[in-house]
This record gives C-alpha cells, sequence and structure tokens, in this order.
C-alpha cells in the first residue's frame, strides 16, 4: 500500500524544485541588486555634475578673500568678510596649526544677501547664506562652525561624535561637562569627579573594550536602571519579555544579556560626547601648533595614545588637565546676581514711595 | 504708634501670614523628601535636581501670593471704613503709610523665617550626593525679596486711587491695542514681549521671580 519508493521520489522532487526556486531567487536578488549598483553609479556621477556646476555658479563673479590660509570667495555686501577672517585665522591656526594650511583647497563659498527685500534671489546650494547685517562676532562663529577641513577618520570621529571645531562658548561648554559629571548614573562618573583618574578613562570610552558599558555601569542596579530608563519600551515586547522580566526582577545575567544584544553605540554612555571634545580641546592646548597634526598622524593607533601623543605627555596628565578643568568650571548655582539684592530693594523703595504718593484722601 | 498699627495689622493678617509660614517652612523639606533616606542611592542626582526645580516652582508663586494678600488686608479694613480712622488719627498721610507699610512687611517676617528655618532642616538633614550643595540662606533671601517686591507692588497699587487704576490698565490696553494692528499691518513691532523681557530681567522689577528656585544645585 504504502510504496517508500515513490516517496523518496516525491521528497527528491520537492527539494529539487526548492533548489531550482532558491537559485531562481538568488539570481533574481542578485540582478536587482546589480541594477540598484548601476543606478547608484549614475546617481553619483549625475551628483558629482551638479556640485561642480554649483561650484562653477557659487564662484562665478564674485570675490575671494584671503586671510592665513582662509580663502573665502563671496559676492560683493557690506559683510565685514575680512575683518571676521582675521579674528577667525587666529584661532584656525592656533588649533589645527600646520594642518590649517589644507583650507588654501578648500575655500568657504558665502552669498550675502539684503536682509529687508522680499525679492527671491538664487538658490545657493553650494556654501553658506549670510544676510548683509550680520555683525564680525556673528560671522566669525560662522567660520569658526564651519571650517571646511576634510573629515576625520572614522574612529576619531566616532569616538568625539563630529568633527572637531574650534570652542565658541568654552566656559559654559565646560560648566556643562561638570553638570553631566555630577549628574551622570553612573558609580565610574561619580569616581572620575571625585578624581579617579582610571574612571575617567573608563566613562570616556578610553578602554578599547567591547563590554566597555560593564565598566561604565559596574553594578546590578545601574545596568538595570540604564535599561528601565532607556530601553524600557524596546525590550518588553514578546520576543525579549522574559529576559526582560527576569532583568527587572533582579537577574543580573538577563540584564546584561540585553544590554549585550544592543549596538554599542546605542547604549548610551555616562558622559555626552561634549567631554570626549573638551578632551581632545584640552590634548591640542597642552600640545601646542603641532597637535592637531599629531593627533591624526596614527589612525589605526588606539585613541587615548592617539590623544597622548597629540598633548606630548601621558595620557593619565591629559585626564588630570581635563578633570582639573572640569572641576574649575563649576557653574554658578545661585541664579541672583550680585546686584540682584540691591535692584530688589530699590523697586522695594520706588514702589514704597509710590504708595506714599497716591492718596484717597483727597477732598473732591 | 508703630505697635498700635502692628497690632491691628497682625489682627487682621494672621490667618495668612500663619498658613503661609507653615507653607513656606513645609516647602524645602517636602522639596527633599527622600533626600535624607541613608538608602538613597547616589546615582539619583539628577532625579533630585529634577524633583527640587519641579518644587522650585511653588516658592514664586507662595512670594507672591504672600505679598498680595497682606497687601489687601493692610488696606481692606481703611477702604471699608472710608479711611474714618485714619483720618481722625493725629498723623501725617505719609506717616500713616509708611506705618502701614512697615508693619505689613513686619508680618511678612513669619514666612520668611518660615522658609529660611525649613531649608536649613532639609539641607541638614538631607544626604547629598557628592558634587551637589545645599543652598537654604540664597533661597531664604531670594524668597524675602520676592515677597517684599511682591507686597510693595500690591501695598502701591491697593493705595492708590481709581484714577491710578485706570492709568494702569489704559496704559496695558493701549499696549495690547498696538500689538494688534502692529500684527495686523505685519510690522516687526513685539511690545508685549519687549515689555516682559524689561520687567522680568534684571534690573526690572519682576526679576526676581524669574529663573531657578533650587536649595539643592551643583
Amino acid at each position: 500500500m504504502f510504496d517508500r519508493r515513490l516517496v523518496s521520489i516525491i521528497l527528491c522532487g520537492l527539494a529539487g524544485s526548492t533548489l531550482a526556486a532558491q537559485g531562481t531567487s538568488v539570481t533574481r536578488l542578485r540582478r536587482r541588486a546589480d541594477s540598484l549598483a548601476t543606478e547608484w553609479r549614475r546617481a553619483d556621477a549625475l551628483a558629482s555634475v551638479a556640485d561642480s556646476l554649483e561650484r562653477e555658479r557659487a564662484t562665478g563673479g564674485r570675490d575671494t578673500i584671503a586671510v592665513g590660509a582662509l580663502r573665502i570667495v563671496a559676492n560683493r555686501s557690506p559683510l565685514p568678510l575680512r575683518e571676521a577672517a582675521q579674528r577667525a585665522w587666529v584661532v584656525v591656526d592656533s588649533m589645527y596649526g600646520p594642518v590649517a594650511q589644507r583650507l588654501v583647497t578648500r575655500p568657504y563659498f558665502i552669498l550675502a544677501f539684503d536682509p529687508d527685500t522680499s525679492v527671491r534671489r538664487p538658490v545657493l546650494r553650494v556654501g553658506l547664506e549670510v544676510p548683509w547685517n550680520s555683525t564680525v562676532n556673528d560671522l566669525t562663529h560662522l567660520l569658526l562652525a564651519n571650517i571646511p577641513l576634510e573629515p576625520l577618520d572614522r574612529r576619531l570621529d566616532e569616538w568625539l561624535g563630529g568633527p572637531l571645531r574650534p570652542r565658541i562658548e568654552r566656559s559654559r561648554d565646560i560648566a556643562r561637562v561638570y553638570v553631566r559629571l555630577v549628574t551622570a548614573p553612573s558609580q565610574s562618573a561619580r569616581r572620575c569627579f571625585l578624581g579617579d583618574v582610571p574612571s575617567c578613562r573608563t566613562v570616556l570610552d578610553l578602554n578599547e573594550s567591547d563590554s566597555s558599558y560593564l565598566q561604565w555601569y559596574p553594578s546590578a542596579a545601574e545596568r538595570r536602571a540604564l535599561l528601565l530608563r532607556s530601553f524600557s519600551d524596546y525590550f518588553d515586547r514578546p520576543a525579549t519579555l522574559t529576559t526582560w522580566r527576569a532583568c527587572m526582577r533582579g537577574e543580573d545575567a538577563d540584564c546584561t544579556q540585553l544590554i549585550r544584544s544592543l549596538p554599542r553605540g546605542a547604549i548610551p554612555q555616562p558622559l555626552a560626547s561634549d567631554a570626549r571634545r573638551l578632551l581632545a580641546h584640552t590634548a591640542l592646548r597642552i600640545g601646542g601648533r603641532g597637535a592637531f597634526g599629531r593627533l591624526l598622524g596614527d589612525s589605526s593607533a588606539p585613541i587615548g595614545a592617539r590623544l597622548a601623543a597629540a598633548a606630548g605627555v601621558s595620557l593619565d596628565s591629559l585626564l588630570f588637565c581635563w578633570h582639573a578643568d572640569v572641576v574649575a568650571a563649576r557653574p554658578i548655582a545661585v541664579s541672583l546676581p550680585r546686584w540682584g539684592v540691591p535692584a530688589a530693594l530699590g523697586w522695594i523703595l520706588v514702589l514704597a514711595v509710590c504708595g506714599l504718593r497716591s492718596s484717597r484722601w483727597r477732598v473732591a | 504708634m508703630f505697635r498700635a498699627i502692628l497690632y491691628s495689622q497682625w489682627k487682621w493678617s494672621r490667618l495668612i501670614v500663619a498658613v503661609g509660614t507653615i507653607a513656606g517652612f513645609a516647602l524645602p523639606l517636602v522639596s527633599l523628601q527622600g533626600a535624607a533616606r541613608a538608602d538613597r542611592s547616589p546615582l539619583e542626582a539628577e532625579a533630585l535636581l529634577h524633583a527640587v526645580q519641579a518644587w522650585g516652582v511653588l516658592y514664586p508663586l507662595l512670594a507672591a501670593a504672600l505679598g498680595l494678600l497682606v497687601a489687601i488686608v493692610t488696606w481692606a479694613p481703611d477702604h471699608r471704613g472710608r479711611h474714618i480712622h485714619a483720618l481722625t488719627l493725629p498723623l501725617a498721610r505719609w506717616r500713616y503709610v509708611l506705618l502701614r507699610f512697615a508693619t505689613g512687611a513686619t508680618v511678612l517676617a513669619g514666612p520668611i523665617l518660615g522658609v529660611t528655618i525649613g531649608a536649613l532642616i532639609a539641607v541638614a538633614a538631607a544626604t547629598l550626593p557628592p558634587g551637589l550643595h545645599g543652598y537654604p540662606l540664597a533661597l531664604a533671601v531670594r524668597f524675602a525679596l520676592a515677597a517684599l517686591v511682591a507686597y510693595a507692588l500690591f501695598f502701591a497699587v491697593s493705595a492708590g486711587t481709581a484714577r491710578t487704576a485706570g492709568i494702569i490698565l489704559g496704559v496695558i490696553g493701549a499696549i495690547v491695542v498696538v500689538q494688534v494692528f502692529a500684527s495686523v499691518a505685519n510690522l516687526e513691532l513685539n511690545l508685549a514681549d519687549h515689555l516682559q523681557m524689561v520687567l522680568t530681567n534684571w534690573p526690572g522689577p519682576l526679576a526676581v521671580f524669574t529663573g531657578r528656585w533650587m536649595l539643592i544645585d551643583v
């Protein structure tokens, strides 16, 4: 009644048809990928042409201002570009040193426009549009915030969380790092605040380790609090519900497993990127004019070693300087200014005199 | 004379002063609730600051409410009696008003002391994480100034004539009308914002009410 040969033939047939179908799918997907790559290459070529045309348009009929290695291509306007460039160059040269010379080949494109007219102006897709009435100070900040240097290597860029530009509001930026160091929900951050340099190394993500989060949040309570604060919605779903509940019951192994399942970049660090950027700036300040070049020198070296090389001191000494800078920048907590008391007393006096002068006792 | 007027002032405003003193004493203690627990994690510094900041909104409100109520109570019996009692006194008007102002300011000392003592106790009892500091005296000074500014403002308004009140209302109305016309005419004129900036930024009269009222901060 039951022929085993028939069954094996049917199974072979099924397997064959599945393999054939898989082969077809792979071929189809490969063809689609090839087609996408072709489209991407075509779009890239078109974008390059458009970019080049835009650059031509942006530079056509414009003046070039040269200050140091800064080059600014701009239309004629009352903008105080030269003064701003002179101010910016001092900062750029002191921060980037010889590397700043590369700016000769990477100009700014600036289109100054009249802010008081409603006439439509040509759209500029390359460079910056700036109103005529901008002050020297604003322009200097604009130039410093948009330095057209080539991007940093990927590793340094990821560690810094963006490009390394001159600091504009230095004291306020450091005060923000101070507040974060005091309030971060991490024992390592707290120990760093109290002056423990190895902990500073940890919270600044300078230990080359895949499981740095275990050092950022060393206790089970911290890891549970981290998950509860940042990932409760993400993990409270059927696929991870059992592990999530076990973690919330206090099973640290489950919490660690959940954190381990996250991409490294998604785990919130105790200190934000401005703390790391401040460390890089401290290294550049200590290292002098050639520091930026040394920082870029060996892109394969660990970040800590690169920073130490840039500063020209050991990493621990650099971290000590960084810590001293942060602690010295403790923000003023009480918002009543020094002359707030006399001002308030003055108003009380003025209002009291108003009360004395205004009377309901006059006879009509 | 001062003692007699102070006594009458106390009789009229004792309920307000008592409630204000209790509220002022309790507010710092409540704002730091849980910070005194020995088992509180030092990792909760951010949460503690958020709680203190949230409760901090109540200090200027309490100061403004106390200033308003004490100023109203200071003048209410005189207004009710059409100032006949005051006119029968052998005093120049300016002296009488000065005494009224001084007695009103004196009774505000109760709530101010309440806030000071409450803040000192709350900070002394709290276990603060490293890096955080208590500012009980700065907060108490600020509360005192805010309460006195509010009191002086409402005292002046309350002492004024109907004509003065009309002038003040007229100025406010004129600003609103100009603002509406400016908006209709699409003019870049923002009188309301400008006025707010002048009043609430230093050295404006209401600047003492603005900003963060933090009993605990970095």
